[in-house]
């Protein structure tokens, strides 16, 4: 039962200033928001932060102020916010360091990682200004812990003379953060529908915080090895969190909440509404179960996925016009 | 009854997308414009093309438009659903065993006679004047795949000179992408606009243009595009049909998500 934690408790014994953090999920998909607003309200930054494809959780922790370092490949709340706004205006006004990685090389670097790689060879970003400018010089990165010393190193095929690759550093995480459809007290955890980087980054990282819908036990979840994604043994900490990837989808579970996200839209527009809705959202809320009734429930019933489609749709309307 | 004789400039792009699928490809789709054109190829011109995602879900066939490529509206009919690095590894084996089958939609803010994309900053990369998501997959893409790249035609993005290369086309001409280090036998096929079809010569590898709709006109295209473009093979592109605009509208985008239906 050693694993089993409240979500303060799981945040402060595992997330520290400075560290190498990784977040699961895709944009706006199984975003582990619950444990970013607990970050938020704990304090800790200097964050060297790897998202793969980002969303608020990266632009509220860039918002905040707890970003050193992002490590950017794309980071967008897709169909409502298309650049997320706090971290465009992070890089305009040269408020965090950053670097540019295609998603696939952002990816194989995490991928790099879990397989415990010294580095990882590519072909892509050749030609481009991925190769031609670095967003963080080798200078700088030498005062940045946590930080590999050089974006890339170009070399000449060692298999195939004569053929340039790119050598990609691999990060050494210090954390990952996922959330997911059901873990069990030892720490097994199910993902449902895609799991993107989830896996690799849970491997990966010294410590892996996972925040679940549902916590399940150790008997339930070994009924069916066919379905779990991550052993016991690479998570530390073990957090049910219903609703903890609200605004974000949860497969299986709940759609996005497009009027949420259309309002962080507005609020992260200027820095005084984003603080607001901070003040607001996460640090006005002592912890999820506050958040979650602020929400209110029937406005997360809404969000309920249709059997078979996997999304919500309104079957009243549909079945009035006659679909 | 509604009428759907008043299609749009990016109606138009959108069909114009669906009729560049042809069956048997595999056509990795993006967000917005892309989706609904290759959902409109999937009904009509090209049923039996193949939709794959850079987050990792293959042969994918959704009824409702998704807002991203990871949201869980793809997962409805999908094939296969794989860790996105499995993605990386399919694009990278189509090219490695010199299959065509793969075609590719991406964007940018900025594009240059060659077809070099810009999706990341405007001005200096440092001190940008506007700073955009970055490559997403569009650099590993471009490496990889041809591509077909929908824009939106002003002045202001079709410039000799990017800001930033985020994907690569034919960089400075014959030869370019070889000297880079990149696939010389992959590149930019095509570039849609909302006012027309450009192409790519064979030999300089510069962008022409190849076609235009009932609503734009050659010399719209021109004042729209901040670089010399050869207009000399330039012919009228067929308007849609009533039956391709309606499934637009009722059945891929009823909600308007991406295409507004004119008032």
């Amino acid at each position: 039962m050693g694993k089993v934690y409240q979500l303060s408790e799981a945040i402060s014994k595992y997330v520290k200033d400075g560290d190498s953090i990784a977040f699961g999920g895709f944009t706006t998909n199984r975003k582990p928001i619950a444990a970013t607003s607990e970050i938020l309200r704990q304090g800790q930054k200097d964050f060297v932060l790897y998202t793969g494809a980002g969303g608020s959780e990266a632009d509220m922790l860039i918002g905040a102020g707890r970003v050193k370092a992002f490590i950017n490949c794309y980071t967008a709340n897709s169909g409502v916010t298309n650049v997320c706004r706090r971290f465009r205006k992070a890089i305009e006004k040269n408020e965090i360091l950053f670097e540019d990685y295609s998603q696939d090389a952002l990816l194989l670097m995490l991928h790099g990682a879990m397989l415990g790689l010294p580095y990882i060879p590519i072909r892509m970003m050749l030609g481009t200004g991925l190769i031609d400018e670095w967003g963080i010089s080798e200078e700088v990165r030498k005062t940045v812990d946590k930080l590999p010393n050089k974006k890339y190193v170009l070399q000449d095929n060692p298999f195939d003379p004569g053929h340039q690759i790119v050598q990609l550093p691999v990060p050494q995480l210090d954390v990952a953060v996922i959330h997911v459809q059901k873990a069990s007290v030892s720490g097994t955890c199910i993902i449902e529908g895609d799991e993107f980087h989830d896996v690799d980054i849970a491997i990966a990282a010294k410590s892996t915080i996972v925040t679940c819908e549902e916590l399940v036990s150790d008997e339930v979840i070994r009924r069916d090895p066919t379905v779990t994604n991550i052993p016991g043994f690479c998570v530390q900490a073990v957090v049910q969190v219903p609703y903890g990837a609200h605004p974000s989808q949860c497969y299986n579970y709940y759609d996005y909440d497009n009027v949420f996200y259309k309002h962080y839209d507005q609020v992260s527009k200027t820095e005084e509404e984003f603080d607001q809705f901070i003040q607001e959202w996460v640090m006005g809320v002592k912890d999820n179960d506050e958040y979650i009734d602020k929400i209110g429930a029937s406005r997360l019933a809404k969000l309920k996925p249709v059997q078979g489609l996997g999304y919500a749709v309104d079957m009243t309307k549909m079945a009035q016009e006659g679909k | 009854m509604a009428d759907y004789t008043n299609y749009t400039n990016r109606e138009m792009q959108a069909i114009t997308i669906a009729k560049s699928l042809t069956n048997g490809q595999i056509a990795i789709v993006g967000t917005g414009l892309p989706l609904i054109g290759a959902a409109l190829a999937k009904r009509i011109f090209a049923p039996d093309c193949i939709l794959v995602v850079e987050s990792g879900l293959m042969d994918c066939a959704p009824i409702e438009v998704p807002r991203s490529v990871g949201d869980i509206r793809l997962m409805a009919h999908c094939a296969v659903q794989c860790p996105p690095v499995y993605y990386m590894g399919f694009q990278a084996n189509e090219w490695l065993h010199g299959n065509d089958r793969m075609v590719a939609f991406i964007g940018g803010a900025q594009i240059d006679p060659y077809g070099n994309l810009n999706s990341t900053s405007i001005g200096d990369y440092h001190h940008p004047k506007a700073r955009f998501t970055g490559s997403g997959g569009a650099n590993g893409i471009a490496t990889f795949v041809n591509t077909v790249i929908m824009m939106q035609h002003e002045k202001r993005r079709f410039i000799e000179k990017v800001d930033y290369v985020t994907s690569a086309g034919w960089m400075d001409g014959p030869g370019g992408r070889e000297r880079a280090g990149l696939p010389g036998n992959r590149g930019p096929i095509m570039v849609v606009t909302d006012k027309g079809v450009m192409k790519f010569d064979e030999k300089s590898k510069r962008m022409y243009l190849a076609g235009y709709y009932e609503s734009s006109s050659i010399e719209e295209i021109v004042e729209n595009t901040g670089f010399e473009i050869d207009t000399s093979k330039a012919t009228l592109i067929a308007p849609p049909t009533p039956e391709d605009i309606k499934i637009i509208r009722e059945e891929i985008d009823p909600g308007q998500a991406f295409i507004k239906v004119p008032q």
